[in-house]
């Protein structure tokens, strides 16, 4: 059983917070398929946020297939984000590497890369899911 | 909604039960000796002219000693002082600590209505309240019958315990009025308590209003609730005292009237001959000097006689029951008011 | 869904000053409802309408399709403050509930009262803030109710506390069919727990629907300077900032901003409230504050 966790600050909405920290722990191999996601009572209870914005990130998670309500029981998980480990993603840590090291030679400093990358990937996720 | 009453009743509950309980058993401490005495005395199965000389040894025979003058005065001086202590410290609080506390608004949002929510209150703390003062109030009677019954008869009693039954402290301490006052002060607190809002100044003013009203019912109302009896007498067969004022006028007081035992004298005018009211001490007399028999027996030479206004001891339960009725009325009147009060005023 | 609380031109007057003035709103049933607004806005008074402890001076009051007080069974309400019978013990106080109450979940308050780690014979008098107000919604939600209103309940809470009441809080309404109305003059302990919003500023109501709705419909518009008038129509312009060269507005619609010269971003829920706050009062459509900077 996995246990969540919010950050006020972040800017980003609770429920997809919820979501984010359920792919993270799919990837991490944390959860697996079969297991039961924490009650939305116990959520709301342990969050101290509205049962509402569970629910909401539980439903937005078996609308992508990842999880399935089993009323009267919970919700649990149904399926993998493929292949839950990083190191299937070699190809595309070396793109980022060699992106990296393209943006250094720019002449940007580490906190204005971190800037462009957070900015970019902020509105793609926007545009993603608006 | 009974059982939240009296759990927040518990303590004034329990102050009247614990001064009951004290003056109990000085009561029960003290009356047997004073019924004895009481025997002793003579004065059942007296012979007509000599009653009132028995009753008045037996009086002082009684405020001689320290105890009786002391314990009788105590309970009518307590029955008295109940009423304004009920409306002070139970009937003030009721409506105005739940106010000043904001515990109404976890009392009233509950499922119970307004109205049950105060009848609930109001009766077990009024019938409360009569219940304690009444029956101190008996007790008191019971134990001092003696001296009451000694009291109507003895043409000198000195005071505490030659008060006639009309005395005004007798009056208020005796009979069914007790029973009136009390549920009359108690409501009264509570009116005040819930038009104020607050314990403190809810307190204060019952005490001023009750005070009030209790000054004012003798002294304006209860001798205008019938009209008096005459009788016109002869200076010298009353108990009473003749007094001289500088600008050569006098007036009678009268004490007694020997064929009225127990009567209230409400007032006493000097007469003269004619039958017309007469103050200014007569030519014939003035050369009586200031001496007091000696001008009263001048006056009676002169024709002038008493014209005493009274309420005859017959009467006594009718004033009793009549005045016990009006603070009733008047209770009722505002038990009425509380209740739109409370719901009308304070939404 | 039907109306768990509905208001039409409801007000209320004392003597010459109105502390809650033409307020309609129909607040739908299953939410957690925030009623934001400065002190004095007329929070307090909206909630003592809707549970029968004032009297409306205009206009109608209905909860669960019903005047208040003939719905005292089915409301909870907590008093801000937590006013409690200072002599009366915590249990005596469970027992005041059950007496006065016609549903009375026992086990509930036992449970509830149980996480307070008091002594059931301690006084109420001698309760912290933050056990009073654990107490209070204890006895509100024992009866089962199908609503309950709650009035500045964290107001006086330390952070713990708080945290404490609001997890309580979400825990009943995840396991009852619950609909509850909470004040608060903080908006950041709403964000987590409100899903439906009304904003009350000097006795008017100057914003009400759900928070996701809302926070959809309201875009912060950054761009070159330019008078708010000039907007669309259906662009309800809430509040305005400009600088010599720029503007900074925040707007209200349905419908998709399709400018380029703005450039659009989301509005947090905090800095909604205060925009909607920070309006003057008075009813008007195009209504904005001007900040010269």
């Amino acid at each position: 059983m996995i246990e969540f966790h919010l950050d006020g600050r972040s800017g980003v909405a609770p429920y997809m917070q919820l979501i984010h920290q359920v792919r993270q722990a799919l990837r991490l191999g944390l959860l697996r398929e079969g297991d039961q996601l924490p009650k939305v009572k116990d959520v709301a209870a342990g969050l101290a946020i509205n049962p509402n914005t569970v629910l909401k990130a539980y439903r937005e998670l078996e609308y992508e297939g990842l999880a399935a309500a089993r009323p009267g029981i919970g919700t649990f998980v149904t399926s993998t984000l493929g292949d839950g480990s990083l190191a299937a993603h070699e190809p595309l840590r070396r793109d980022l590497q060699r992106w990296l090291a393209k943006a250094r030679r720019a002449g940007l400093e580490d906190e204005s890369i971190e800037a462009l990358f957070v900015s970019t990937f902020r509105s793609a996720s926007e545009e993603g899911t608006a | 909604m009974i059982w939240l009453s009296w759990r927040l009743f518990r303590i004034e509950a329990a102050a009247a039960a614990a001064a009951l309980a004290a003056f109990t058993v000085l009561l029960a401490v003290t009356g047997p000796h004073l019924a004895s005495l009481y025997a002793a005395s003579g004065i059942t199965g007296c012979h007509v002219g000599s009653c009132g000389q028995l009753a008045d040894n037996f009086l002082s025979l009684l405020g001689d000693s320290s105890i009786y003058p002391v314990v009788y005065t105590l309970g009518i001086v307590g029955i008295v002082l109940a009423p304004a202590v009920i409306g002070i410290f139970w009937g003030a609080p009721l409506l105005a600590r739940e106010l000043e506390t904001g515990t109404f608004r976890l009392a009233w949002t509950q499922n119970i209505t307004r109205a049950r929510w105060l009848t609930v209150k109001l009766t077990l703390a009024g019938l409360a309240a009569m219940a304690a003062t009444e029956g101190f109030s008996l007790m008191q009677a019971w134990w001092a019958a003696p001296i009451s019954q000694a009291a109507r008869i003895a043409p000198n009693a000195p005071a505490p315990l030659g008060f006639g039954p009309f005395n005004p402290l007798a009056f208020a301490a005796h009979g069914v009025t007790p029973l009136g006052y009390a549920a009359f002060a108690f409501i009264l607190g509570v009116t005040v308590g819930g038009v104020l809002g607050r314990v403190i100044p809810a307190m204060a003013v019952t005490l001023v209003i009750f005070a009030a009203i209790q000054v004012a019912v003798p002294l304006w109302i209860r001798p205008n609730v019938f009209p008096p009896d005459h009788a016109m007498v002869a200076i010298g067969s009353i108990n009473g005292s003749t007094r001289t004022n500088i600008n050569n006028t006098f007036a009678f007081t009268v004490d007694f009237l020997p064929s009225q035992p127990g009567a209230w004298i409400t007032s006493a005018e000097a007469v003269n001959a004619a039958g017309q009211p007469a103050s200014s001490i007569p030519a014939a007399c003035k050369a009586s000097g200031p001496s007091v028999p000696h001008l009263g027996s001048c006056l009676s030479r002169q024709g002038v006689r008493i014209d005493v206004s009274y309420q005859p001891a017959s009467r006594y339960w009718a004033f009793q029951w009549i005045e016990t009725a009006i603070f009733i009325a008047f209770a009722s009147a505002l038990t009425w008011y509380c209740f739109w009060y409370l719901a009308r005023r304070l939404s | 869904m039907t109306a768990v609380l509905e208001a039409r031109g409801l007000g209320k007057q004392y003597g010459r000053l109105w502390a809650l003035a033409d307020c309609t709103l129909s607040v739908p049933a299953g939410h957690v409802v925030g009623l934001v607004g400065p002190n004095g806005a007329g929070k307090t008074t909206l909630l003592n309408l809707a549970v029968g402890l004032l009297a409306p001076t205009t206009g109608i009051i209905e909860v669960l399709s019903g005047p208040p007080l003939a719905r005292l069974a089915r409301i909870g309400f907590l008093a801000q403050d937590a006013p409690v019978y200072a002599g009366l013990s915590v249990a005596e106080h469970l027992a005041l509930g059950a007496h006065l109450n016609s549903r009375w979940d026992a086990g509930l308050a036992r449970r509830w009262i149980g996480r307070l780690n008091v002594n059931l014979d301690q006084k109420a008098g001698k309760l912290s803030a933050g056990q009073r107000a654990q107490l209070g919604l204890t006895l509100a939600m024992a009866k089962r109710p199908e609503l309950l209103l709650l009035d500045e309940p964290v107001a006086s809470l330390d952070p713990l506390a708080r945290r404490a009441f609001l997890q309580d809080l979400m825990e009943a309404v995840a396991e009852q069919e619950l609909s509850v109305v909470l004040s608060s003059h903080l908006v950041a302990d709403l964000e987590r727990v409100c899903d439906y919003l009304i904003v009350l500023v000097a006795s008017q109501m100057r914003i009400a629907g759900l928070v996701e709705d809302l926070l959809v419909t309201h875009h912060l518009l950054t761009g070159p300077r330019r008078d708010p008038a000039t907007l669309p129509a259906e662009q309800q312009v809430i509040s305005a900032s400009h600088t010599d060269r720029q503007s900074t507005l925040l707007v209200r619609t349905r419908r998709p901003v399709l400018d380029p010269s703005w450039v659009i971003s989301r509005v947090g829920l905090e800095d909604l409230v205060l925009a909607y706050m920070s309006q003057a009062a008075g009813p008007a459509r195009h209504r904005h504050l001007e900040v010269q900077k």
